[in-house]
């Protein structure tokens, strides 16, 4: 785990790379309690106008807290905040990744942008993190 | 349309649950589907704590208040976003009051047209008093 003193602006997490499987998907909706047909089966996503099913925001907030914490340590992140560009679909790999942007001396904490890249290179999902370190 | 609102509107409560309490297979059965490993969120015992984003799954009975403007076309939203600030973790036992307030409500033009933003506040406390989190849930409407 980064000591706060070890730590630079410009600095970037290792990125996390993974095959987001379709069950991971389903066992994240079921155990969140957002069973609905447009996280758990493609042809009913289908019928809501999606291009099959998507992966819930709430789950990508959920990973993005996972590559933090595995860089930073469990219960570090003090704030997330999210914005949902675009789907997120299962069934493909993404990669996820961060980099420090800022860093506050009197409270020992680092502000990082983190975000999820498609296949495409494209970031369905962007946000920022306080992250507190020793 | 312009939006044309109350702004008294803003911060006013418009729900309150109390959840069952929470179980340690509940906060297990979340972390895992999250790939998470860490004995902190997945081995049962007295450490065990939920994952920061359990705090996520909380709702109160009502979605929205019934006093949003009213050119805002509730069936017609998606999620765009959410901030969340969190306080100590769920454990397992909590029984989880969630309020729920309108916090903002604003407009923006992009190249698709004018679109509509509604933010709710969450907030989550234990029954000890405790804030687990804040989360300002953004939902966009056209």
């Amino acid at each position: 785990m980064p000591a706060f003193d070890d730590v630079e602006e410009g600095d970037e997490l290792p990125a996390r790379e993974l095959f987001l499987e379709k069950d991971q998907v389903r066992a994240y909706a079921r155990a969140a309690g957002q069973w609905s047909p447009r996280f758990t089966d493609d042809e009913g996503a289908r019928r809501e106008g999606l291009p099959g099913m998507i992966t819930p925001g709430n789950m990508s907030m959920g990973l993005l807290v996972t590559l933090v914490e595995s860089w930073a340590g469990p219960g570090c992140v003090r704030r997330l905040g999210t914005t949902f560009r675009g789907l997120l679909l299962p069934g493909r790999r993404i990669r996820l990744c961060g980099a420090v942007t800022e860093k506050n001396a009197s409270a020992r904490t680092v502000e990082l942008d983190v975000w999820i890249e498609n296949e495409d290179g494209e970031r369905p999902v962007i946000g920022t993190t306080t992250v507190a370190l020793r | 349309m312009p939006l044309e609102f109350d702004p008294a509107i803003l911060g006013q409560e418009f729900d309150r649950a109390v959840s069952e309490p929470v179980t340690a297979e509940e906060l297990i059965d979340f972390a895992r589907a999250l790939g998470e490993t860490h004995p902190r969120y997945v081995e049962a015992g007295p450490d065990l704590v939920g994952h920061p984003t359990f705090c996520l799954r909380y709702k109160g009975n009502k979605f929205y208040p019934d006093s949003l403007p009213k050119n805002i076309n509730v069936r017609t939203g998606f999620d765009a976003g959410k901030d969340i600030e969190l306080g100590v973790p769920v454990r397992p036992g909590d029984a989880v009051e969630v309020r729920a307030t309108l916090h903002e409500v604003y407009e923006k033009t992009g190249r698709t047209g004018r679109m509509y933003f509604v933010v709710l506040r969450l907030t989550l406390t234990n029954q000890r008093g405790e804030m687990l989190a804040v989360i300002d849930n953004r939902f966009m409407h056209r």
